[in-house]
């Protein structure tokens, strides 16, 4: 038994060391990611206990979150004094001690989230001459008094969200002069005191964030003749309390709004009453009931010019608001209306944007329902299930100044020749994944001098209209992605042709198996051409060969050998996208593999270019393929100057030993 | 000889799993005499909790669960993708926002990175009756990078 067991014990001995070498490979095979040489680097969920000795001592930007350290001091970071951002994010950090940051003069971020922070040192924050970013969310802090205040002067935004806080009275000693973001959402902060807000006070357009903090009270005057950029009350059970405290305070922005997951109270005009004794810019009231919903709801809303109503389960909006002619942009998204016109357009005579998107109901355009709004910029119809036969002068009459329109994610409609004469300066125009019936030849876009971005991706298109393009003069942007072509070829003659001002071009997942030699010809502006997800041969790049300079994504295409005399047409263009694509790596294809290899400065996706051919390169790619193919031009020299050396050489040598044989006899 | 083997073994057994990692435990949602779910966490760096609170095969609307997690990414955004499969092929494939910058629907929207997230509350699903068999679910949360913020496979036994 004896003598087994010592062999036995020191081959486990032997396994052990074997598999602590493997543990080491492991882990220095796992090692921090270069994003930018020299510069960034991200070694997150790394199990690191310190920084690693390969980062350079340039690094300006490290991720470092999920890894492994308890107390950080100042030996810690103190190679890399260039550090700008520094991410410790859940480092189970507990102590941050004396001069940890002392020479980081350049940092301007910390971000300490969720470590469960024991103590800060009174000078662990010295060091970076403007620190303007403190992270320090779900840190387990209860008082403000634990954040060290000797270095926050330049402090511009600080997150402490998900913490015990109850009170958000600053340390007089707190510098908050150049505050512009505190961020407090998730904590328990019940009540706002006159004393809290006035610790803030130096803090100009500050934007204060109390989301999910459910206030039950602020001390009357607490806000009286306060400024701020952004206030965010999101979640608050009782609104009346909050209208009532912010009282005489100019807000730009108040976020009112509730969530799935909290009760709310419904909101009453005597509740909205709080809105006549303040100033406020733009509110969000997302999620709310509304209860006795009618023109006196808004009496208070007359000096908004932004209202967010999304999803505030609003059947209607009541007609005869009175009053709200300074209203700009208006949010009725997620609600269910079943025609435009219950929206009582008419109310808001000076709109510019309009936003009515995911209509819980087939939402009905009807006839001139925002015929009133002249000075609408921006619409937006997307998601709501509309349906037309013939869209969409009748529908959107009188939209002399519409810039954008979003009808895209809808049911099918049939366009006519002209179908948005009523809104002729149209620069933007977003239909995609709306089927569109159009008869040969309507020109639908007909007169839209000023578009200048087209989306018609997944229209279901008959591309067989030459005239479907037709009128847009100073069109430079065109999706046409997801739309079948005949016998999927683009033929010489065909839509494009009546687009020549077109710069950036999308035919991806057309299922394309060629272009025409001409097709593209008369576009000569083309700066970007997409014709990825398609089935193209490198055949179809000689339709590029009269442009120069251009972005080119050939990626996920048939293409396999790329012929000689397409090569210029490749060189020619600024970046070319190949990847995915079953490349031949054989002799056959030696011309492109080598302009390749000249050419990697131009490529993108070079990690996804592969070979798919031959067998034994599958998989390979394409910048690490080395080909030595047959005999070359150089080769044959060179063999003929060998083989004439060498029978010079053989001539000699023979006159040679026959001189020697003879002198011998 | 003998020795060697047992050390070949030994080293085989004490070798870190390899490329994919170790799987996560199968953990119970919820089961009941009709309705039994589990799931499993396909997100390699990490496992998380989940439960529902009612389980019966004739499923109510706007069920209550429990979930905790620490969150890889901020969730300014965050979008959900359900894939159904019964015997390998696809039911049913959908994807829904939970937040999103215009319209965060749900408290915990806007949360950051590195934070623990503990929900309790309603899920807005609508009612459903379950018929008999056997279900895989593929439930993947993610930001709008398409980062994953959770990843699970889970298994719906109905009898």
């Amino acid at each position: 038994m004896g003598p087994m067991m010592a062999p036995s014990v020191s081959c486990l001995l032997l396994a052990v060391l074997f598999s602590a070498g493997c543990k080491v490979i492991t882990s220095s095979d796992q090692m921090c990611t270069e994003k930018e040489a020299n510069k960034i680097y991200n070694c997150e969920y790394l199990g690191l206990s310190k920084i690693p000795d390969i980062l350079p001592n340039t690094t300006e930007v490290l991720e470092f979150g999920f890894n492994f350290l308890p107390a950080i001091q100042n030996t810690t970071f103190s190679r890399l004094i260039n550090l700008i951002f520094l991410d410790l994010t859940r480092c189970q950090i507990n102590w941050l001690h004396e001069d940890t940051f002392q020479s980081h003069h350049q940092l301007n971020t910390i971000v300490l989230t969720g470590n469960p922070l024991i103590f800060m040192a009174e000078t662990s924050l010295n060091g970076p001459k403007s620190l303007k970013h403190l992270f320090l969310t779900q840190t387990g802090i209860s008082d403000l008094e634990f954040i060290p205040v000797h270095n926050l002067e330049n402090l511009e935004s600080l997150h402490l969200g998900s913490n015990h806080i109850t009170s958000i009275e600053f340390p007089t000693n707190f510098p908050t002069q150049n505050l512009k973001i505190l961020d407090f959402q998730n904590n328990a902060i019940h009540y706002l005191t006159r004393k809290d807000m006035d610790s803030l006070k130096p803090a100009t357009n500050l934007s204060l964030n109390l989301n999910s903090n459910d206030i039950k009270g602020i001390e009357p005057g607490a806000f009286h003749s306060k400024i701020f950029q952004n206030l965010n009350f999101g979640g608050t059970f009782d609104l009346s309390v909050i209208l009532k405290g912010l009282q005489n305070s100019t807000i730009q922005s108040l976020w009112l709004g509730t969530f799935e997951d909290k009760e709310d109270q419904d909101l009453s005009p005597a509740i909205l009453q709080g809105l006549c004794e303040m100033s406020v810019e733009s509110i969000n009231l997302q999620q709310h009931h509304f209860s006795d919903f009618s023109s006196a709801t808004f009496q208070c809303f007359t000096q908004l010019q932004e209202l967010d109503l999304t999803a505030t389960h609003l059947k209607e909006l009541p007609s005869g608001i009175k009053g709200m002619n300074s209203l700009k942009k208006l949010v009725l998204n997620v609600n269910n209306f079943d025609q435009l016109c219950e929206i009582s357009a008419a109310s808001f005579p000076s709109l510019t944007h309009l936003y009515i998107k995911g209509n819980r109901k087939k939402l009905d355009l009807g006839a001139g329902c925002l015929e009133r709004l002249e000075n609408l910029q921006k619409l937006d119809l997307s998601h709501n299930g509309i349906e037309a036969s013939d869209c969409c002068n009748l529908q959107l009459k009188n939209l002399p100044h519409l810039q954008c329109l979003n009808l895209s994610y809808n049911e099918p409609l049939g366009l006519q020749s002209q179908a948005f004469k009523e809104s002729p300066r149209l620069e933007l125009l977003d239909l995609a994944f709306t089927h569109l019936h159009v008869n040969v030849p309507q020109s639908p876009f007909q007169n839209l001098q000023l578009l200048q971005v087209l989306n018609l991706s997944y229209c279901l298109l008959d591309t067989s209209n030459h005239h479907l393009l037709a009128g847009l003069p100073n069109l430079r942007h065109l999706n046409l992605q997801g739309n079948r072509f005949q016998d999927g070829s683009i033929p010489k003659t065909n839509l494009l042709q009546t687009v020549g001002s077109l710069e950036i071009l999308i035919l991806a997942s057309c299922d394309l198996l060629s272009i025409d030699q001409q097709a593209f010809h008369g576009l000569e502006k083309m700066c970007h051409v997409d014709l990825s997800h398609n089935s193209l041969t490198g055949d179809s790049i000689s339709a590029l060969s009269h442009l120069k300079g251009i972005y080119l994504n050939l990626a996920a295409n048939n293409i396999c050998i790329v012929s000689l005399h397409v090569l210029p047409t490749l060189s020619q263009q600024s970046t070319i996208n190949l990847s995915h694509n079953p490349l031949d790596c054989t002799c056959s294809n030696i011309h492109f593999l080598t302009w390749f290899k000249e050419n990697l400065h131009k490529l993108e996706g070079l990690e996804e270019t592969m070979c798919a051919n031959p067998p034994p390169l599958k998989g390979v790619k394409l910048s690490d393929v080395k080909l030595s193919c047959g005999i070359t031009a150089v080769g044959i020299f060179f063999l003929i100057v060998f083989l004439f050396l060498f029978t010079i050489l053989l001539v000699f040598l023979i006159k040679f030993l026959l001189r020697w044989k003879y002198q011998h006899i | 000889m003998g020795g060697l083997t047992a050390a070949l073994l030994i080293w085989a057994l004490l070798l870190p799993k390899g490329g994919s990692g170790e799987a996560w435990p199968i953990h119970t949602a919820c089961k009941d005499s009709s309705l039994e779910v589990l799931y499993q966490s396909c997100d390699p760096l990490q496992d998380f909790g989940f439960s529902i609170d009612q389980c019966s095969k004739d499923l109510k609307p706007n069920l209550s669960i429990r979930l905790g997690l620490i969150l890889r990414e901020n969730i300014k955004e965050l979008f959900l993708d359900i894939a159904l499969l019964t015997k390998g092929s696809s039911i049913l494939n959908f994807s829904y926002p939970i937040c999103e910058g215009d319209h965060p629907k749900f408290s915990f929207c806007g949360r950051s990175k590195g934070e623990q997230l503990y929900y309790v509350g309603p899920v807005n699903n609508p009612g459903l009756l379950v018929p008999e068999g056997e279900y895989q679910v593929l439930l993947e949360l993610y930001d709008e990078n398409r980062s994953t913020v959770a990843c699970a496979n889970a298994t719906v036994i109905c009898s």
